[in-house]
């Protein structure tokens, strides 16, 4: 499955979890925030388990070809 | 209020009074400050604040470090048993040796795991309410705000039953050392033997947990230590922070929220027409009366600060009640919107060292609130009350907050 993976910048706070469970798929920009390097080499389910790591749910995971929203779920939504 | 700015005192009686005040006038005049008094560099605006927060390399939070270096012996070994404990907490520590925490605890702390509690915490609030609604009159810190964080944490360190009274007495004795320039002499001595009632009381349930593992906190941390992550004094390091640092800023977060709604009641109205927008009132309420208002960091090297230059080993005061209230990054900043949106706050702070217990605080933040709206009318204080915080720096903490309402 195609996935697509996005980071909230009007959400992310810099804590670099996601960098430290997956630092192939993400690293920091110039201020401080996440960014993705790639979804390549890294299956959705992994993914998905260092999108929930995420204390402010910045990041989501969707389906490339449904749009299906793998993660946040509706209730972590603010 | 422009002379004070030049006094630099900032636990000056107006100040804890109304620090919003003090920081927006500070903000104005100079966004990064040297607060000659306190002897390091005051920060007030968003972007810089941000700036710092967000970069360990550059900015470190090894507190214990750098006191360690401002004492004579004679002065370290008075205060060893803080040192003891306190050296391995996870806030005051840098990469690599926070991360290896950080990643390991935070799976407990994720915004899904917080969940599992909210059942427990809205039972704990109905409970609270119902003892206050008939009477129309509550003090929100002591009958309502105070049970709920203190039944979460002993729950997830797995000791329901340990007593509140006797850790509470312990978490504010261990609290004086914090408040600096606090006009209490003795308070290291007091902060020692806080510590060490403290820890007396959790070892043996660390000794209880080796033997008898459970899915709780304690019991991940001494699997940690085993499979040889960390060391024994970073498990004990960790239960005394957790316990310390998991009840008092979430207490002090809904009483200030209470009190902020209360002000502004067309928010307390616009809450309880639209529950759903509990959480955007839950950011806004962080936004805007946060329980910490500053943390501190030091230079590791020399590094620009907007347009000032921080030599290496100097101190920043971060703080995040004046990033909150900065114009420049939020419209409007003194006046309360739950529905703001986006609302990048730093209540909780920013970059590796953002609030472990963030989600679990939001999570009782909106149990707290979502009761209150539903059950009582808008709260009004008492005419002869008169708001009292605590005399610190960090914390923004009411000493009570009596109410009266009635029941809906």
């Amino acid at each position: 499955m195609g996935i697509k993976v996005t980071v909230n910048h009007n959400r992310c706070v810099g804590s670099r979890l996601c960098v430290g469970f997956l630092p192939d798929a993400f690293k920091l920009n110039g201020q401080g925030q996440s960014e993705l390097i790639t979804t390549g080499g890294v299956n959705a389910e992994e993914f998905v388990q260092t999108a929930g790591q995420c204390p402010q749910s910045a990041i989501k995971v969707e389906d490339a070809e449904t749009g299906e929203v793998l993660f946040p779920p509706a209730e972590l939504e603010m | 209020m422009e002379a004070l700015i030049l006094k630099d005192d900032l636990m000056a009686p107006e100040v804890v009074a109304d620090p919003h005040t003090y920081y927006r006038k500070l903000r104005e005049s100079e966004r990064v400050h040297w607060n000659e008094r306190w002897k390091g560099w005051v920060l007030t605006g968003y972007k810089e604040v941000v700036d710092v927060l967000r970069d360990p390399d550059h900015f470190s939070s090894d507190r214990m470090g750098y006191l360690e270096n401002e004492l004579t012996p004679q002065e370290r070994e008075e205060i060893a048993p803080i040192f003891k404990v306190l050296k391995y907490w996870m806030v005051f520590r840098d990469p690599p040796s926070h991360t290896v925490l950080r990643m390991l605890l935070n799976k407990l702390f994720t915004p899904t795991a917080v969940e599992r509690y909210r059942p427990m915490v809205r039972k704990i609030v109905q409970k609270a309410l119902d003892k206050v609604v008939d009477r129309g009159k509550m003090e929100v810190v002591h009958d309502l705000a105070y049970d709920i964080p203190m039944s979460v944490v002993l729950e997830l360190i797995g000791a329901p039953d340990l007593d509140r009274e006797k850790i509470k007495e312990w978490s504010e004795a261990i609290g004086v050392f914090f408040f600096i320039k606090a006009d209490e002499p003795r308070r290291r001595e007091i902060a020692c033997e806080g510590i060490t009632s403290l820890v007396n009381y959790i070892e043996p349930l660390i000794v209880h947990r080796r033997e008898h593992p459970g899915t709780d906190m304690i019991s991940l941390l001494i699997a940690a230590e085993e499979a040889g992550q960390i060391t024994y004094n970073d498990v004990l390091g960790t239960c005394v922070l957790l316990i310390f640092g998991g009840h008092e800023t979430t207490m002090n977060l809904i009483a200030n929220g209470t009190l902020a709604l209360m002000q502004d009641s067309d928010q307390w109205t616009l809450l309880h027409k639209k529950p759903e927008l509990i959480k955007k009132a839950v950011e806004e309420l962080l936004r805007f009366d946060g329980s910490v208002k500053s943390t501190v960091r030091w230079a590791k090297e020399d590094v620009m600060v907007g347009d000032k230059l921080i030599k290496k080993g100097e101190r920043l005061l971060v703080s995040l009640s004046g990033a909150n209230r900065d114009p420049l990054q939020f419209t409007a900043p003194d006046k309360l919107d739950i529905t703001r949106d986006p609302n990048l706050h730093v209540a909780f702070a920013h970059g590796i060292h953002v609030c472990l217990g963030a989600s679990l605080a939001r999570m009782e933040a909106e149990e707290a609130f979502a009761g209150m709206i539903k059950r009582i009318s808008c709260p009004r204080l008492p005419e002869d009350a008169y708001l009292n915080y605590y005399p610190s720096v960090v914390h923004r903490a009411l000493k009570n907050l009596p109410v009266t309402f009635h029941k809906l």
